[in-house]
């Protein structure tokens, strides 16, 4: 049998009673905070990742706010985009009807009208904004209140103030989502294949309309792809097939020259032949042409970003183009076929050219359209990534930090129970000792 | 019937005057003992009754031998009760536990004022990073002002508790410092009484006598010596105590050996070193050894101040070190929004200290100053001084199609392709990145630092592999080549390189072989950017205002592994071989790497053959020369390294995983002092309950001697009575006879 010093007694007791009122304490806390974690020494081992764990979820969160700002943005873009081939198809429609032969110039003229009002909306829609900001001006930020203006009334052209540089906004995993599509994008400003913007197009129908311009050009570009025509080109690279640069070379007629004759208001039959021998170059074949203006009345361009031959009546007269034969020459040149040029130069065959561009702009839009709708949708899927990613964090983070109340609460009752224990059996400890007992003695 | 002895007639009263003295004496014993019960370390002490010595034999018998009959009781020792082993094993016990709860006290308000993970510097850091992501929304959001006034806000924020996170540890080594000061002079105020006890101990025991009382104060005193450092102590033969600490003497007979107050040296590597030294021998050097004091509530105070709170201090200073220099690295790259220059968005607040968790501070106070924009060479749409379409009319351009004599290009790379030693010069942060090309497919696998530039594709990933802070990127729609400052995309080579220069958010690419009148003969003029050749792209030229490129900069920095600490790439350093352990010393003034730490060896920048040779070592120890203040550190490498290899921080850790780091070693240390003052007071409580169930006083056992001895006295004085009435009896009667 163990001694026990009348000290012992009341240290031992002290002692237990302080071990007990810390649980007590520990796991009263636990309880009001539902939090097991609170300190980093409450478990260490789990620290570094309850706090990897609780900034993931902050930054989720925050992403997932994103996301859903960027998803309003996309809807504002995409509805704008909407907007643009509805105008588009309208101008279509318009230029069908304009290059009816059935219409009066002052029908197409109306017309015209029509397609200036569209003109404008286009332009509205260019500078359409969310929450102050541009949605097309890629980087750039216009320092006024437009992203687009008018130049003229009615606008002969446009100004824009944006750049090409695509916004991506970047994902915690590293994963970049595009947040716009730029101008040249949507609008085709600045296209790199040299086709006309929508608003370039757009006022070119309109003053066709207006104007009646007679125009023939190459119905598309005429050169094959991955060659091109220069300036500096000649007549003789443009037969030769090795590689071919015309999608359809120009036909060796014997000696090589090429010819063809304009039938203009001016020289409505005779016409007017142009020859070019092999060493010609395209930018004296242009010269040529517009050398004899004052006797065709035709001015004749070559686009070299697009690869189109135009030929113009100063006039807005019609006018036909046909192949010809040369003096000394073997055979009928091809320069119309070669060049895809009409047989006409009139309105109507103006409109219909014109009607390769709107469609371009159609595709365009809906290119853009498309890659807004795809974003749209990876946004929504990100979304629905991150709400998970947040669900999960939370998940683990519960697991990391929250505290087992069933567990708890009875380890709580326990020490709530051996803590009266502790106090009875101490009060009673100092009421029993023998000098109790002498007194009674 | 055998004759008996004659005895005095006043032999019995004279034996019960002894009885009655010797019950006295116990019974004041006793009641010392019950009125000690309660003083702290006071034993139990027994009144030892012995029968007294019997008389010598009477001259008047010859059958009289002493011992034949009982000549009384008396108290021949009053015995302090008191096992000595018991006492060390106590005194070990009770060290320990202050050792703990010292620690605990300490580390408990530390960790407190830390306040992971509630609120503190891991929530701070969270808050900035959350900022940021809100800033990387901005252009979509259109509230660019508001989300950089916010990043702005949270880098504030987050200095703040960086700062207060360090003024906690600097208090808490301040706190160890002056507590340390007040428990020497506890300590010596002890060994002063200790010396002084033994002296007295010592007379009183050289007369005979039982310094109990003195003993008692004196083994109280080395109890309560113990709860300061770890004691040792050796009863010497004249009673004195010998007191020791891991060998060295306290306290020696009647000399006490105080202790100086702690002073803050250097310890062997180069960190600051609290220690403490004998009053009578001071250090002849700042990292002189100090007292070993083992175990205690003083070398508990060493403890947290040498191996956890400047540990603590280091790391935060380290992580704070880090995100500056990875977030500055960052900022400085790009332009805000007034199209000026970057600046560090994190900056020291003595510009004359580098930064560290107390010495930093956000460096920018306006939003329109907080860079956002990083150059892309597509934003400027000039055709003389931006980078122009690559197709040719309206060809579009096959990414994967050769260069050479690609008629969709318009200015295609002629059939004999690029000239020999043709050379892309990349200059960022002051550095001239020079990188071969060529119109060769890439090698398998990709050789490191070479530009293969036979198609569009290629030229782009191997441009990126680069790592030179400038990235290549292909934009279909507008048929152009970018060029983007990319401070995510630097190499360890290139920051090694960088050494003190600033970081540039400009950036230059020169072309040898580029020639305005043959385009197709270089490959920015191949790829459209012959307007750039050797042109600086910076704010003037090349900006978009709405351009989030910091931001998503630093998204990406927030997942990156970082170095941890940076440590600059080393240079004039010899040949290794496979398999060496390496010894390099430190440049001066860069002492923050610790064992264990990883740096990677032979990142560098270019093309040079050593990349293959590039891995990653861990340093093994860590060494310090107080005479040169610098700092070497020692590492084996697998692979061998040619002269002049270089060695840069391996970037092994994200910022956050940093910071988890010291709040999980916080947290252990913590936990590990809460469990060891547990252990320890229930094991100091068991040895104490064991000590004092043999030297402790239990009233119970107090009060039956009381009893005891009462009683003994009560009949000691009756036998007395009875003694008197006998003679009384002898005498009156002879009176009345008479």
């Amino acid at each position: 049998m163990m001694r026990i010093a009348t000290s012992t007694i009341y240290s031992e007791q002290t002692l237990a009673i302080e071990n007990i009122e810390s649980q007590y304490q520990l796991q009263g806390q636990e309880l009001s905070t539902g939090i097991s974690l609170n300190e980093p020494s409450d478990d260490p081992t789990i620290i570094a990742q309850d706090i990897e764990v609780r900034n993931d979820s902050a930054v989720t969160t925050q992403v997932s706010s994103n996301l859903t700002g960027l998803n309003d943005l996309l809807s504002t873009s995409d509805s704008a985009l909407s907007s643009l081939t509805s105008i588009l198809q309208s101008a279509r429609n318009l230029a069908i009807e304009g290059a009816s032969d059935a219409i009066t110039s002052a029908q197409r003229a109306q017309i015209g009208q029509q397609v200036n009002q569209l003109l404008a909306q286009a332009i509205g829609l260019a500078n359409t904004q969310y929450d102050g900001k541009f949605v097309f001006s890629g980087t750039a930020a216009p320092p006024g209140s437009s992203l687009v203006q008018a130049v003229g009334n009615p606008p002969t052209a446009v100004t824009a103030a944006n750049n090409i540089v695509q916004q991506n906004e970047e994902l915690p995993d590293g994963q970049l989502v595009p947040t716009n599509v730029t101008l040249q994008q949507a609008f085709n400003l600045d296209a790199s294949n040299g086709s006309p913007s929508v608003f370039d197009m757009l006022i070119r129908l309109r003053d066709t309309l207006d104007n009646g311009q007679t125009t023939d050009e190459s119905s598309s570009q005429v050169n094959v792809s991955d060659q091109a025509i220069t300036a500096a080109t000649t007549i003789g690279q443009l037969e030769g097939t090795a590689p071919p640069i015309l999608s359809v070379p120009l036909a060796s007629t014997g000696n090589g020259n090429v010819a063809f004759t304009l039938f203009s208001s001016l020289t409505p039959s005779a016409g007017t032949t142009f020859v070019f021998s092999t060493g010609t170059t395209m930018q004296n074949v242009i010269a040529s042409i517009n050398g004899s203006t004052n006797t065709t009345g035709i001015v004749a361009s070559f686009n070299y970003q697009t690869q189109r031959l135009q030929l113009n009546d100063v006039a807005n007269q019609s006018f036909y183009v046909s192949d010809a034969k040369a003096p000394s020459m073997l055979a009928t040149s091809n320069f119309t076929s070669a060049f895809l040029l009409a047989s006409t130069g009139d309105v109507v065959n103006n409109l219909s050219t014109q009607l390769g561009d709107i469609d371009n702009s159609l595709t365009v839009t809906l290119n853009a359209a498309g890659q807004i709708g795809a974003t749209v949708q990876t946004v929504s899927s990100l979304s629905s990534t991150e709400a998970t990613r947040g669900e999960t964090d939370t998940q683990v983070q519960s697991n990391l930090e929250d505290t087992d109340i069933a567990k708890v609460t009875s380890q709580f009752s326990l020490s709530q129970t051996a803590l009266e224990a502790a106090y009875q059996t101490t009060t009673r400890l100092e009421q029993n000792d023998l000098f109790d007992y002498l007194g009674n003695g | 019937m055998s004759s008996f002895f004659p005895q005095s007639t006043f032999f019995g009263l004279d034996l019960m005057s002894t009885s009655l003295q010797s019950f006295s004496v116990a019974e004041n014993v006793t009641g010392d003992n019950i009125a000690n019960v309660d003083t702290p370390g006071a034993t139990q002490q027994q009144a030892v009754l012995t029968e007294a010595p019997p008389i010598v034999g009477s001259p008047f018998t010859a059958t009289h031998v002493p011992g034949t009959a009982g000549e009384g009781v008396i108290v021949s020792q009053i015995q302090r009760v008191n096992v000595q082993s018991y006492d060390e094993l106590f005194r070990g016990a009770s060290s320990s536990q202050n050792y703990y709860s010292t620690e605990q006290q300490i580390l408990d308000s530390v960790e407190s004022q830390l306040g992971d993970p509630d609120d503190g510097v891991s929530t701070a850091y969270s808050n900035f990073q959350t900022a940021v992501t809100q800033l990387v929304n901005a252009p979509a959001s259109g509230n660019t002002a508001s989300a950089a006034a916010g990043v702005l806000t949270s880098a504030q924020a987050l200095a703040q508790s960086l700062g207060n996170s360090s003024q906690a540890i600097q208090n808490a080594e301040s706190q160890t410092v002056s507590q340390g000061a007040t428990i020497v002079q506890t300590v010596n105020g002890l060994l002063d009484q200790i010396a002084s006890l033994n002296g007295q101990i010592r007379s009183s025991t050289a007369v005979g006598d039982n310094p109990n009382t003195f003993e008692d104060e004196r083994d109280y005193d080395i109890d309560q010596l113990s709860q300061y450092i770890s004691t040792q102590t050796s009863i010497q033969p004249d009673g004195s105590a010998l007191i020791m600490v891991n060998g060295q003497a306290l306290v020696n007979d009647t000399v006490a050996y105080h202790l100086a107050a702690p002073v803050i040296g250097t310890s062997s590597n180069g960190a600051p070193s609290f220690n403490v030294y004998f009053a009578t021998n001071p250090p002849q050097a700042s990292n002189a050894a100090g007292i070993p004091l083992g175990s205690g509530q003083l070398a508990a105070l060493q403890d947290l101040y040498n191996n956890k709170l400047t540990s603590y201090g280091t790391q935060l200073d380290q992580f704070a070190s880090t995100l500056a220099n990875e977030v500055n690295r960052v900022t400085q790259s790009g332009y805000d929004s007034n199209a000026e220059a970057g600046t560090a968005l994190f900056q020291p607040i003595n510009a004359n200290l580098p930064i560290s968790a107390g010495n930093i501070k956000c460096g920018i106070s306006d939003a329109a100053e907080l860079p956002v924009v990083l150059i892309n060479t597509e934003a400027n749409t000039s055709t003389t001084t931006g980078i122009v379409p690559m197709n040719s009319a309206n060809n579009t351009v096959d990414t994967s199609a050769p260069l050479i004599g690609n008629g969709a290009l318009a200015n295609p790379v002629p059939v004999a392709g690029f000239a020999a030693g043709a050379t892309l010069t990349i200059n960022v942060d002051g550095v001239n990145q020079t990188f071969d090309y060529s119109s060769n497919p890439p090698a398998s696998p990709p050789a490191a630092g070479v530009i293969s530039a036979d198609n569009v594709q290629d030229f782009v990933s191997t441009f990126n592999a680069l790592g030179s802070g400038v990235t290549a990127s292909y934009d279909s729609t507008s048929q152009q080549i970018v060029f983007a400052r990319d401070p995510s995309n630097e190499s360890l080579a290139l920051r090694g390189a960088q050494q003190g220069n600033a970081q540039t958010a400009s950036f230059t690419i020169t072309d040898s072989l580029y020639n305005p009148a043959t385009p197709g003969t270089s490959i920015l003029g191949a790829l459209g950017a012959g307007n750039i050749n050797n042109q600086l792209q910076d704010g003037t030229n090349d900006y978009g205002e709405d351009d989030n490129g910091v931001a998503n900069s630093l998204t990406s920095l927030f997942q990156s592994n970082v170095g941890f600490p940076a440590l600059e790439t080393l240079s004039g350093l010899g040949a290794v071989g496979a398999g060496s352990t390496v010894t390099v010393a430190l440049p001066q003034g860069v002492n923050n790497i610790q064992a264990g730490q990883q740096l990677t060896l032979d990142a560098q920048v270019g093309g040079e053959t050593s990349l293959n040779a590039q891995e990653n070592v861990t340093v093994s120890s860590v060494s310090f020369n107080p005479a040169t203040g610098q700092e070497s550190i020692t590492f084996t490498v697998q692979k061998a390294h040619a002269a002049n290899f270089t060695i840069t921080s391996a970037q092994t850790q994200t910022l956050v995983q940093q910071y988890g780091q010291l709040s999980t070693q916080v947290g252990l240390d913590t936990q590990t002092a809460t469990t060891g003052t547990t252990t320890q007071t229930n094991l100091a409580s068991t040895i104490d309950q064991e000590r004092q169930s043999i030297a402790g006083i239990n009233i119970d056992e107090q009060t039956q001697d009381l009893i005891k001895y009462q009683t003994a006295y009560q009949a000691a004085a009756k036998t007395i009575s009875t003694l008197s009435q006998l003679l009384d009896t002898i005498v009156t009667g002879l009176g009345v006879g008479a």
